[in-house]
């Protein structure tokens, strides 16, 4: 039988309920962590080097080793943040030829 | 070549030192430069680099090839760039 469990941590919206088939055949719900959602782009690509997981995780793992060094990593692909200096780059080129 | 020369002034656009300005000394081969901040006025470490993460801008100092990074500091000072430089120092 598939009964909900709405006590306690099992209520909250958090957890996602996974129906499994246990060894004595009795169908049950399994209550599992909801998964993490992946760091993108503007562009909608997955940013590489940017681990995903609960916050007590996360916090410990050093500043370094959550997101590329480089000037908008973590939020900006590589391909899209040197679009974007590239762009800044030639305007102000231009700009400097015309003064 | 074309306009990446020794001398020219360009913006990184790639990497941990993108959007910094650096100053070409020496000319590797057709594919890369060594370029120089220098490190202690943009952050830009005399190193090698890819052309293709290089912007030009249309500046150029005189300085001999393989310029030392003092001389590259002489050579700045007496261009508009200098001051800027020093203030993207202090932000960045």
């Amino acid at each position: 039988m598939l009964s909900v469990n709405k006590r306690g941590t099992r209520r909250r919206l958090k957890k996602v309920r996974v129906a499994v088939r246990t060894p004595g055949g009795r169908l049950i719900y399994h209550y599992k962590h909801k998964k993490h959602s992946y760091a993108v782009c503007s562009c909608g690509a997955r940013l590489n080097a940017t681990p995903t997981g609960p916050r007590s995780v996360m916090s410990k793992i050093p500043l370094s080793q959550r997101r590329p060094n480089r000037p908008y990593g973590g939020n900006l692909c590589p391909k899209c943040m040197r679009k974007l200096m590239v762009a800044s780059a030639v305007a102000e080129g231009l700009a400097l030829l015309a003064s | 070549m074309g306009v990446i020369e020794v001398g020219r002034v360009c913006r990184k656009v790639a990497g941990r030192e993108a959007g910094r300005l650096c100053v070409v000394v020496r000319i590797i081969d057709k594919n890369f430069v060594e370029a120089t901040g220098p490190k202690e006025l943009t952050g830009v470490r005399r190193r090698r680099v890819n052309v293709k993460h290089l912007v030009p801008l249309p500046v150029k100092l005189d300085i001999p090839e393989g310029a030392r990074d003092e001389e590259v500091i002489e050579a700045l000072k007496g261009t508009d760039l200098y001051e800027k430089l020093q203030k993207a120092r202090v932000s960045g």
